[in-house]
């Protein structure tokens, strides 16, 4: 037996949230391209980025949308919350004003997705320890109290970047194994990619069947 | 026991001749030494001689030797018989010896004679024997050549499939595959000098070959749909590959798989739209909230678009013959036809409704962000032409409701300027409309010409208005109330980017009336300093000396010097009472100095002419203490 086109058995989507120039698209380019950006404009509304990584021996897609911090493009980065396995949330371990609009990206991101969406934290600059604004053990609090996932990190030495978007999607993954994400929901963040036994597949059989009889 | 006396008599006799005494005694000798027990002869002669000599007796011993001789005869009588006996045998034994003989020899010559026969016979059967064995191997080699240039018919029954429906599995594609190298194996074939052979298997290659992909071709299009699971992927994938090199069949698969996805991305759309997901709520229900509501349809389109790019991507990714990108443009471009239908109606919905004039922009600004992304995601697709017709639709809307509002504010408040000449509240209105619009900025950078043309739905009204207002007052309100006007609208634009061409516009309608002002501004100074006559009779050239002309007397100049004395001390006070209305600092003073300059410049003059001796002034530096740099700094010098 050939082994299938698809080399993975999964697709996860995940979006990239935090304040203007917290280092999300860096973060991605990183996590992507393992470099760093060093002069990184500033997002246009999203952008859109694809790795595949190994959890338990699966192979997953993620696609990763990666959303522009400035508030202008608000109106059309929250429409990209719906249906994310995983929401990486940012803040820049040397801005204050960064970590305080936390609660807000949280609400934000509660009220959009599904109560199964991973949620992780990441102190993003890990590297500038010496202008650090917000302590490891604060962060780490807010994240224990809001049941969030967290780690400090930095897109330039890439320290803790692999970390951050693996363990999301071992979450996710165990969250699939334990049922609690139910992957036929429509946009549940999660495409099962060899045949789904109901979703998309279903979507198909009956709207064509009248083609096929005249079909040459 | 006696021994028979004659044949030793007889010996005697015998050698008596010769040596008498010597033979004799030898025989003598012999005959004693004679060992009778020892000699086995002469006992058995005894022996049987005992069995009949039973009585010595004379008669007995004179018949001996007949007896003897008759027992001879009676042996040799027994001896013939058996002889006889055995000479019959023999005879027999003979005449079958002869008889096989003869019979030997019938055979002899018969085998003889059927050798002869069937020389011929196994000369054939040699003959036909190494026919046979080359027979044989010709078979071996055409059975080889078979296997090598023709398929199996277990091949052909998988190529042809046995019913119109059986499915396609990979044993097909090596059939497939195995038909495409005996077809290409004929080349060597052709070259080796067969040539029509080569060319007849080649043409039935062919025509397997094309058989099958025929009904590969229908497979696919009926299975492509199915792409999502692993295993007809795969087959879809190497069909795909197949079907790379006849361009019409994989055309029309693709437009299969096209119309297939189209089906299945409306039917998803129409699901997130009215049914949600999960805990998802559906997207209409943020249809009262319209940037949302388009924001967030938008958004689905968007993410949705890899997806289908990356089954497409798989569904080709054993065809290496072809660009594949152009295909997967086009097909992503009729996947997502279907969704413009549904998409507009709900974005033609939300225009049509009384959405305020903001929320038409951020709808509009919202749509122009999505043109420009699906520009560079699915370029030239109806999808994109249909952002574009609503993008346009929502720009048009936007502007009309604009204008809407405009003229509202300009048809109930625009009678009169205020007493103060200040902007009438309709430019203030309408300029923090422009704000209020302009700020929300959006998400796509603003075309220029979009922006453009709304200051221009907003401004241009409203110029004329504050323009027709204005004439009815008098030129110097007039043109106090329109720079007024004309600052405020020069401030609120100044902000925002793209307004150069309509802020020059502005300053040059400003600069007009500055002009006005400042030569209102400057006659009337001239006015109340009484340097009307002055000044007209300066610009006479044929006249005689000016202390003698009425009106440049001594007096008369120092009339009018007092009064410039007075001025000097506090020039404001011949200001135009309009002038303190003016908003701008900067008109204010640049209209100040320009009138002031003119005084300033007719001072000079004046100053000139008095010390001219022509004019015979008597002492002018008494009649005239001021030098003009003296003026120009009390004039200027503070406000400059």
């Amino acid at each position: 037996m050939s082994v299938g086109p698809y080399n993975y058995s999964y697709i996860f989507k995940y979006i990239i949230i935090g304040d203007m120039g917290v280092g999300k698209s860096c973060l991605l380019h990183q996590f992507t391209e393992k470099k760093f950006m060093s002069d990184c404009p500033h997002t246009i509304g999203v952008e859109f980025g694809t790795r595949i990584i190994e959890v338990s021996g699966q192979k997953i897609k993620l696609q990763i949308w990666d959303t522009a911090g400035q508030e202008r493009f608000r109106a059309v980065t929250r429409s990209y919350y719906r249906g994310a396995a995983g929401a990486l949330m940012v803040y820049d371990i040397t801005r204050r004003s960064t970590y305080n609009h936390l609660s807000s990206w949280l609400t934000d991101t509660r009220n959009l997705t599904n109560p199964s969406t991973v949620i992780f934290l990441i102190g993003n600059k890990c590297d500038l320890n010496a202008a650090r604004d917000v302590t490891y053990e604060e962060a780490k609090q807010f994240a224990d109290e809001n049941g969030l996932m967290f780690v400090e990190a930095s897109a330039k030495s890439g320290e803790n970047v692999e970390e951050a978007f693996l363990e999301t999607a071992k979450k996710i993954y165990q969250s699939i194994q334990d049922g609690r994400l139910d992957l036929n929901a429509a946009e549940s963040g999660v495409q099962h990619k060899p045949s789904q036994p109901g979703g998309r597949n279903t979507l198909v059989n009956d709207q064509t069947a009248s083609k096929d009889s005249c079909s040459c | 026991m006696s021994m028979p006396p004659l044949p030793v008599t007889s010996n005697s006799q015998e050698l008596g001749d010769s040596g008498q005494s010597n033979v004799l005694g030898k025989r003598l000798n012999k005959i004693f030494e004679t060992r009778l027990d020892t000699d086995k002869e002469t006992l058995e002669a005894l022996k049987e001689l005992s069995t009949f000599f039973t009585e010595n007796s004379i008669q007995s011993r004179r018949n001996l030797r007949s007896k003897i001789e008759k027992r001879s005869l009676a042996i040799n009588e027994e001896f013939l018989s058996a002889f006889t006996k055995v000479k019959d045998a023999l005879d027999t034994v003979y005449n079958d010896v002869v008889s096989i003989d003869s019979e030997v020899r019938g055979m002899s010559m018969h085998l003889q004679a059927t050798r002869a026969q069937t020389y011929q016979l196994i000369e054939h059967t040699t003959q036909l024997q190494a026919q046979r064995k080359k027979l044989s191997m010709e078979q071996e080699v055409a059975s080889a050549f078979l296997e090598r240039y023709q398929l199996s018919p277990a091949e052909l029954t998988v190529l042809h499939g046995s019913t119109r429906d059986s499915p396609i599995t990979p044993v097909f594609f090596t059939a497939l595959q195995r038909a495409q190298t005996i077809h290409s194996d004929c080349r060597v074939l052709m070259q080796s000098g067969f040539q029509t052979v080569a060319l007849d298997i080649m043409e039935q290659m062919s025509l397997h070959q094309e058989a099958a992909l025929e009904r590969l071709y229908r497979w696919t299009q009926s299975h492509c749909r199915s792409v999502e699971s692993t295993e007809t992927a795969a087959l879809l994938t190497e069909a795909m590959s197949c079907l790379q090199d006849r361009p019409v069949l994989f055309k029309y698969v693709l437009d299969e798989y096209g119309s297939c996805r189209r089906a299945a991305l409306v039917r998803a759309f129409i699901d997130a739209l009215t049914k949600g997901g999960g805990t998802l709520k559906p997207i209409e229900m943020h249809a009262n909230d319209p940037k949302r509501y388009v924001g967030d349809m938008l958004a689905w389109l968007h993410q949705v678009i890899p997806s289908e790019k990356e089954s497409l991507n798989t569904l080709m990714s054993l065809c290496s013959k072809i660009d594949v990108s152009d295909h997967i443009q086009q097909i992503l471009a009729s996947i997502t036809e279907g969704v413009c239908h549904p998409l507009k109606v709900r974005v033609d919905r939300i225009l049509s409704t009384d959405a305020t004039t903001t929320i038409l922009y951020s709808v509009a600004s919202l749509l122009g962000y999505y043109h420009q992304i699906f520009s560079q995601v699915v370029p030239e697709s109806m999808l994109l032409g249909t952002l574009a017709e609503v993008r346009i639709l929502a720009q048009n809307r936007f502007l009309s409701a604009l204008q809407g509002r405009v003229k509202q504010h300009l048809a109930d408040r625009l009678d009169t300027p205020p007493p103060d000449l200040s902007p009438s509240t309709s430019v203030s209105a309408l300029m923090s409309l422009l704000k209020e619009v302009l700020s929300v900025a959006g998400v796509a950078d603003g075309r220029p010409e979009d922006i453009t043309k709304m200051v221009g739905v907003v401004l241009d009204p409203l110029l004329q208005a504050v323009n027709l207002s204005a004439a009815r007052l008098p030129t110097t309100d007039m043109a106090v109330y329109l720079l007024n006007c004309l600052y405020q609208m020069q401030t609120t634009l100044s902000l925002y980017g793209f307004m150069d061409n309509r802020l020059e516009r502005l300053q040059a309608q400003s600069d007009a009336q500055l002009d006005t002002l400042t030569s209102e501004q400057a006659s009337s100074l001239v006015a109340n300093l009484n340097l009307g006559p002055i000044y007209t009779i300066l610009q006479e050239t044929s006249r005689g000396p000016l202390a003698n002309v009425p009106g440049m007397d001594a007096a008369s100049l120092k009339h009018f010097l007092v009064k410039l004395d007075g001025f000097l001390a506090l020039p404001d006070i011949l200001l135009l009472p309009q002038i303190s209305l003016l908003l701008s600092t900067i008109h204010r003073n640049n209209v100040k100095q320009r009138a002031f300059e003119v005084i300033c410049t007719v001072y000079k003059q004046l100053f000139a002419a008095v010390h001219d001796p022509v004019n015979g002034y008597q002492n002018p530096s008494s009649l005239i203490s001021r030098t003009p740099e003296q003026v120009q700094e009390l004039l200027l010098g503070n406000g400059s």
